[in-house]
């Protein structure tokens, strides 16, 4: 269990070498290996959505993925959302816009949530917002915020 | 990576939001959107047991699985030999160290402190730790301690036969006129008990921490909503002095009154990273948050009012109780809104405190206001029902118009404009009075008002205000952001003193090295450490403007002007006339690379005892009903519930509260936190609850899928307006409380809207399902 495996990983666009215990999830993988600390952990147990990243487009918690599991498929985090000249993805922005976040831990896999709830088509309504984005607990109470940010960023990536 | 960093790669998103037109975005009072936003929503910012330490080594926690009794044996053999394992820490070698003065100040006893327990009070306390090379192998290892125990019965709750009254605590009485006798001659008399249960604060980031010794240096980075008190804590346990020990938290994910403390875990990888010579990260997992350290205490209180025929209260009776630990104290104040909230000539409240086998309960927003909302604004609403008037109307009618308490009056109290604005957004004109009289299909709904309050507490608080020869201005206080908006609004009070856009101020929070502030809680950080801020920063422009007028390499020293005004970073004479130059330039023509001044709000002959007493502990805080007036914010929150017939499920679907935090800093962030204490307390009235096993006296939901709280598809739209005016009496730029605010009077509200839904009164929270069918 503790002997230690090659495996690599392609974040936001990078093929990193690590080698791992296979045990080592990718939430470890990406906060303690890597030092990619965007993507946070508020439980991992799959129950809060803030480990939240995209895997081949799709989006996965890390915190109940391993990571030797992510070998070979695209992964992409908070860190690799905006463009490489730092313009924000017009999520980021309409978080910011919208205040839609206080203390930031859950923020990460917000965004990361609702790029993909976005792209799922999953956006249409304030109600659908809420119940595709309800898999990420936000603590501080931003979610009417969350649900305005979600609404004016899907007219945005639509247009 | 820094806030400014983040900020100056991002300056173009940076105002997401323009001003409404009368306040500039960036001036105090504007809407600047949050100026850590940026490293927030690109993963840059980092949290506590995020930094990238060489050798860092991590600890796992092992907890007590029985409620009392002692631990008899602690096998550790097979820990100590599985791979990677550096250290098991159990009673017998962990390091004893002092016990440290409290938050209140008390000075401790000459007593060891142990943070691993021998004897049990509590399921979950701390009793062995293992530290590894990988976290994964010190979890493995951690699996592998054997605790053996002497177990004894637990009292495990309020309701254990055991727990008995409890503790009368004196200070908690508050008594005038003849409650008993005016309550048993009153014509409408209501009485009723009202129970909250245990509740958890959560924060989205679990606690830990990284501590990490040099010689007898220890730095400790640990998400902290009080830098100083922690610090001094840390000295104190191990016998070095308060300068040697630095607290770092830039970021904090969340505190709720949780993170004020350094608790049992933070000596554990403090010991072991100073046994170890090497880094000691501890990451507190999410189920040990919910005994690492406390969440609210579970209550219970009877309300009696006594009125006459129109529903004017003759007399109030409270009697309150509340749980705390075998060997800790926690009051949670539960006469608190009782005793404020409505005029009465009569009133009696006390309260006890019962010992039952559970870790000290702690703060957890609004601490006391909370519950004492729920009891007293339930019970009004009942007395409203039996007299027959509107529930607005009631409250209206026992208006209090000073504090009936100690007779002072209020700073201010827009208590009257909140019931009036709330009501007309909501359309409360529209209810109709009679229980489930109102529905949509197999929806009966209904409309409940609460009122809630949260005492201005008032401490002091130090900033440096610095303006560099690059034109930007730089603020710094040991004081701490956890999302209130801390860093945007001294950035906007700094800007607006100075006179220099919000984007040239650089706000670094966060490091005990810093100058000094109070305790992050009881709402009180924004107006403490605004007016410290103003006061450095109007030091800081003084300077600026007499080495203007009188430096004689200054190209304004022949102009002979009185003054000079700050403008956009530009320096120029009021009357228009002379030369107009940048603060680089007047810093460069005068050879200054920098101003600095500091500035704080402690009274001016305090010694540095004074200082150290200030911010380390919370002892010389202003009461807020110190000299002429007593200091309140206010708030009425009005509420729509449905509720399924035939299912008894609760929804609440419209919400509009109006709310008096006096002057508003930044009103686009300040809605933000009442929105969130808002949702927190419809959590709190629908969804959390504490479960304990009552054979082990464990708490059997600790984790964030059995313990509820709200969750995005449980929100409405949330409607706040502001009523406030600025109140000169509760800090130096007119602000009151906001962040515990929003909460107090929520649950009160749903109850009241479930009443009026359903005719049921539910008196226990959470209102689930089966109280309803």
């Amino acid at each position: 269990m503790t002997s230690k495996t090659p495996i690599h990983l392609d974040i936001n666009g990078h093929r990193h070498e690590l080698e791992v215990e296979p045990r080592v999830t990718l939430l470890d993988a990406l906060r303690d290996h890597l030092g990619l600390t965007g993507t946070k952990k508020g439980c991992d147990h799959g129950q809060c959505g803030a480990c939240t990243v995209h895997v081949d487009g799709q989006r996965v918690l890390a915190c109940l993925t391993l990571a030797a599991q992510a070998e070979g498929r695209a992964v992409t985090t908070i860190e690799g959302l905006a463009e490489g000249d730092g313009t924000l993805h017009a999520v980021q922005a309409a978080f910011l816009e919208q205040d839609a976040f206080q203390c930031g831990y859950c923020t990460p896999g917000q965004i990361m949530s609702a790029v993909a709830c976005i792209r799922e088509g999953h956006a249409g309504s304030d109600d659908e917002i809420r119940e595709y984005m309800a898999g990420n607990l936000c603590r501080c109470g931003a979610y009417p915020h969350i649900v305005a940010a979600v609404r004016q960023a899907a007219l945005e990536v639509a247009s | 990576m820094t806030v400014h960093e983040i900020r100056t790669r991002h300056c173009d998103s940076k105002r997401g939001d323009a001003s409404d037109g009368a306040v500039l975005a960036e001036a105090v009072g504007g809407r600047l959107s949050r100026v850590d936003g940026p490293a927030k929503i690109t993963g840059a910012a980092k949290y506590a047991v995020e930094q990238q330490l060489d050798g860092l080594s991590h600890a796992v926690l092992v907890e007590s699985t029985i409620a009392a009794g002692r631990v008899r044996s602690i096998d550790t053999a097979a820990a100590e030999s599985a791979p990677g394992v550096l250290l098991v820490l159990t009673p017998d070698n962990v390091l004893r160290l002092n016990t440290a003065t409290d938050w209140l100040g008390t000075p401790p006893p000459d007593a060891p402190y142990y943070p691993l327990a021998r004897d049990i009070t509590f399921s979950g306390q701390h009793v062995a730790a293992v530290v590894a090379e990988s976290f994964e192998q010190a979890v493995a290892a951690a699996a592998l301690v054997k605790v053996s125990y002497d177990e004894m019965a637990a009292i495990v709750d309020l309701s254990d036969p055991k727990a008995g009254d409890g503790i009368p605590i004196d200070a908690m009485t508050k008594e005038w006129g003849d409650a008993q006798a005016a309550f048993a001659s009153a014509p409408v008399r209501i009485c009723a008990a009202y129970n909250t249960p245990r509740e958890y604060q959560t924060p989205l980031e679990p606690h830990g921490l990284i501590a990490h010794w040099e010689g007898d240096q220890l730095t400790v980075w640990e998400p902290s909503q009080w830098l100083d008190g922690m610090a001094r804590t840390y000295a104190e346990w191990f016998g070095v002095p308060f300068e040697n020990v630095r607290l770092i938290s830039p970021y904090i994910g969340g505190g709720f009154g949780s993170k004020a403390f350094a608790y049992g875990y933070s000596a554990v990888a403090a010991i072991a990273a100073k046994m170890l010579g090497r880094p000691v990260k501890l990451a507190v997992t999410r189920p040990q948050t919910f005994t690492a350290y406390g969440g609210r205490a579970a209550t219970r209180q009877t309300v009696a009012l006594g009125a006459d025929a129109e529903g004017r209260i003759q007399s109030i009776v409270h009697r309150g109780v509340n749980e705390t630990s075998v060997d800790g104290m926690w009051v949670e104040p539960l006469g608190s809104v009782t005793s404020i909230m409505y005029a009465t000539p009569n009133f009696s409240s006390r309260q006890n405190v019962v010992r039952v086998n559970t870790v000290v309960p702690g703060a957890l927003r609004a601490p006391g206001e909370n519950p004492s909302a729920f009891g007293i604004e339930s019970a009004i609403d009942e007395l409203a029902d039996e007299v027959g008037i509107d529930p607005l109307e009631i409250r209206l009618r026992n208006y209090a118009e000073q504090d009936p308490e100690v007779k002072k009056p209020w700073s201010t109290r827009q208590l009257r404009e909140a019931y009036a604005a709330g009501a007309e957004a909501f359309g409360w004109s529209k209810r109709t009075p009679e229980p489930r009289s109102m529905r949509d299909g197999n929806q009966l709904i209904g409309w409940g008002v609460a009122a809630g309050t949260y005492p201005v507490r008032r401490a002091y608080g130090e900033a440096v205000v610095r303006i560099l020869a690059d034109g930007s201005v730089e603020v710094e206080s040991s004081s701490i952001d956890m999302g209130q908006g801390t860093y945007t609004i001294l950035a906007q009070t700094a800007a607006e003193v100075v006179g220099v856009p919000a984007e040239n101020v650089v706000v670094k929070l966060g490091d005990s090295r810093y100058p000094r502030a109070g305790v992050t809680g009881g709402s009180r950080l924004a107006g403490v450490m605004t007016g410290a801020v103003y006061k450095a920063a109007t030091a800081a422009l003084d300077q600026l403007v007499g080495l203007a007028i009188s430096d004689p390499n200054s190209p304004f020293h022949a102009l002979q002007a009185n003054t000079l005004v700050v403008t956009k970073g530009r320096i120029a004479s009021p009357r228009g006339d002379g030369p107009e130059v940048s603060i680089t330039e007047l810093l460069g023509s005068v050879g200054r690379d920098h101003i600095e001044a500091m500035g704080d709000t402690m009274p001016a002959n305090s010694t540095v005892e004074d200082r150290y007493k200030n911010y380390t502990t919370i002892a010389t805080a202003l009461s807020h009903t110190e000299g002429d007036y007593s200091r309140h914010s206010w708030c009425a929150h009005f509420i729509e519930v449905r509720v399924d017939e035939d299912f008894g499920t609760v929804r609440v679907s419209r919400v509009v509260s109006a709310l008096d935090s006096g002057r508003l800093y930044n009103p686009k962030l300040a809605e933000s936190q009442w929105r969130g204490g808002i949702i927190m307390g419809i959590g709190q009235a629908l969804l959390e609850e504490g479960i304990v096993d009552r054979r082990h006296g464990r708490i059997v939901n600790n984790n964030l899928a059995d313990y509820l709280i709200a969750t995005n598809a449980d929100i409405p739209d949330i409607e706040v307006i502001s009523v406030g005016i600025p109140d000169p009496h509760s800090s130096v730029l007119g602000g009151k409380g906001v962040g515990e605010l929003g909460i107090v009077g929520v649950a009160p509200a749903i109850a009241n809207a479930v009443f009026h839904a359903t005719g049921k009164r539910v008196r226990d929270l959470p209102i689930t399902l089966e109280k309803l069918i």
